[in-house]
């Protein structure tokens, strides 16, 4: 993921949004993350388990995921499901669907929902930084 | 510490009544048919001819007693502490609690732990405790890409870990049903697939610190599954600060992996090296704990970690470690350090004979447990009638030799029985 590419493009992106444009702020909604878990449920849960946790050979969506992910862009992330997931029929996931599982993967690992859905527009998407969780708020 | 719960619960029976309809002249046909219907786990092939194996008998006799060890299970009611609360600005998670299920679910509690701490992308975390879940954990967190100093009074070898059973029991005494609630299953299930994963990519390593033997399960009376139905006369269950009443109080989750346990099966007599009438054999998998915990110290090390030797008395030392994101692996001792009183004492008591490696199996009968690890044969006496609540309560953490010797003299005349090959 990322890549000098994407850096500029997330820095000139950067340039023309808040600045506090991060997954803290609460970038999707409910009713979002609601559809997300209805697509997981079908096209996601059959490798990464019921509830995203993962198995030994398999990446849980939770907990290490953040690791992964965090201060990626939601549309590195976005990008990487429309592409290479899931892993037996890639680029099969439509793209509405895409932003449907963004919003749940951020919902599970603990980001908090808004008033706005994410947005359809990619450099939109790529302003948006996956945040660490606040200490505070890991359960 | 572990029980000796060593079989799972469902798919005995089925089993038994299979061998039973075997001897009574069943067709094949039949067991295939009956297979089918029952939904156990595993289908046993008919297989070979009955065979004796042949055993060599274990020295059971009061000499070969080379030590007795003693340790408390950290029960928590509703199961393990996974949660997380600050302490100043630190980030605590918790993990701690395990009962008698701490090694078997090392590794799948540290990835739920170090999950947690991940998620605020910490580059380095400290871990409390250096027992097997501590250990475990500060290894899973390397192993995450984290730089990990644990804080410890004392080295696993040193630790309660070091007085368990060593066997692979990830449900005995985790959890009470009710405190747990239904939700504790899913999670224990995936701690308990997970770690399963994890035992067997130890398989096979030098020193064997996970290993698989036949574990034969003797009786003189036909073997009944054993039910945890609620005593009508006991009134009253678990409240929050006390202790369960009764064994149908704790939580059972073995069904949940019978796909990945081998079913037991019991021995045509003719195959039977014992001198009793029923012999029912599995398999167990156990933890040798010198070769284990070099293992993980060895990875730890390797992997750049720190050791600090020291104490905590108070919970608001987390909070002066350099480290902002701390895992609390503190077993038994997080009932006084973070004044948990919702963890309660089971007692368990080892003895360990002289290690003999021609007899390596393991054996229960009546109240007795044997087990034979590369660092001697562990022997418990597990009063069938108390079953878990055997120990409950009880914080007293000096062995007493007594009990064990009584077991080993139940078991001498059945070690002076045994036959050869049939």
């Amino acid at each position: 993921m990322g890549g000098l590419k994407w850096v500029l493009a997330g820095a000139l992106t950067l340039a023309a949004v808040p600045v506090n444009a991060g997954t803290a702020n609460g970038v999707y909604t409910e009713a979002q993350a609601a559809e997300g878990a209805a697509v997981f449920a079908e096209r996601c849960a059959m490798c990464h388990g019921k509830q995203a946790e993962g198995t030994w050979e398999v990446p849980a969506l939770k907990g290490k995921f953040m690791a992964n992910w965090g201060r990626e862009s939601v549309a590195a992330l976005s990008d990487y499901l429309g592409r290479a997931m899931p892993q037996f029929a890639p680029g099969t996931l439509e793209p509405k669907d895409n932003g449907r599982l963004v919003a749940y993967l951020l919902k599970i690992n603990g980001h908090p929902a808004g008033a706005k859905p994410l947005p359809e527009d990619h450099a939109a998407l790529a302003a948006i930084r996956i945040d660490p969780l606040a200490a505070t708020t890991v359960k | 510490m572990s029980s000796q719960n060593w079989y799972p619960q469902a798919g005995r029976n089925a089993h038994y009544a299979r061998r039973q309809m075997l001897r009574g002249g069943a067709a094949l046909g039949a067991l295939g048919a009956l297979s089918a219907c029952t939904g156990a786990g595993k289908v046993a092939s008919a297989g070979p001819a009955p065979r004796r194996p042949y055993l060599t008998p274990m020295r059971v006799t009061p000499d070969q007693l080379i030590d007795m060890k003693c340790c408390i299970r950290p029960v928590r009611a509703a199961g393990p502490n996974l949660g997380t609360q600050m302490i100043g600005d630190t980030l605590v998670v918790h993990n701690y609690g395990h009962g008698g299920s701490g090694w078997s679910l090392s590794w799948g509690s540290a990835e739920v732990a170090v999950g947690k701490a991940l998620s605020v992308l910490p580059s380095e975390i400290a871990v409390v405790g250096c027992g097997i879940i501590g250990l475990t954990t500060a290894v899973v967190a390397q192993r995450a890409g984290l730089k990990v100093t644990i804080y410890t009074r004392d080295v696993i070898q040193r630790t309660r870990s070091f007085r368990a059973h060593g066997s692979f029991t990830p449900d005995s005494r985790v959890a009470l049903s009710a405190p747990a609630g239904a939700g504790f299953g899913d999670l224990w299930e995936q701690m308990t697939r997970l770690s399963w994963k994890g035992f067997r990519s130890m398989l096979g390593l030098p020193g064997d610190p996970v290993v698989f033997q036949d574990a034969f399960a003797l009786s003189d009376a036909p073997p009944v599954k054993k039910h945890h139905d609620a005593d009508p006369a006991i009134k009253g269950a678990w409240e929050p600060g006390g202790l369960p009443l009764q064994e149908s109080e704790w939580a059972h989750y073995m069904d949940r992996i019978k796909d990945l346990v081998p079913d037991p099966v019991m021995l045509e007599a003719g195959e039977n090296p014992f001198p009793v009438a029923y012999t029912r054999r599995s398999s167990e998998m156990h933890f040798n704990f010198p070769s284990y915990a070099h293992h993980l110290l060895t990875e730890f090390y390797q992997r750049g970690g720190l050791m600090v030797m020291r104490d905590f008395n108070d919970p608001s030392q987390y909070g002066q470690l350099k480290e902002k994101v701390v895992i609390n692996a503190t077993g038994y001792a997080a009932r006084d350090l973070w004044r948990d009183k919702t963890v309660f004492p089971v007692r368990g008591q080892t003895g360990w004979l002289v290690p003999q490696h021609d007899a390596s199996y393991s054996l229960r009968y009546k109240n007795a447990s044997l087990m034979a690890k590369n660092d001697g044969i562990v022997v418990m006496n597990n009063p069938i009638d108390l079953g878990e609540m055997f120990g409950v309560g009880d914080s007293m953490e000096l062995p007493d030799p007594a009990p064990i010797l009584e077991v080993m003299k139940i078991v001498e005349p059945i070690m002076a029985g045994m036959k050869g090959i049939a």
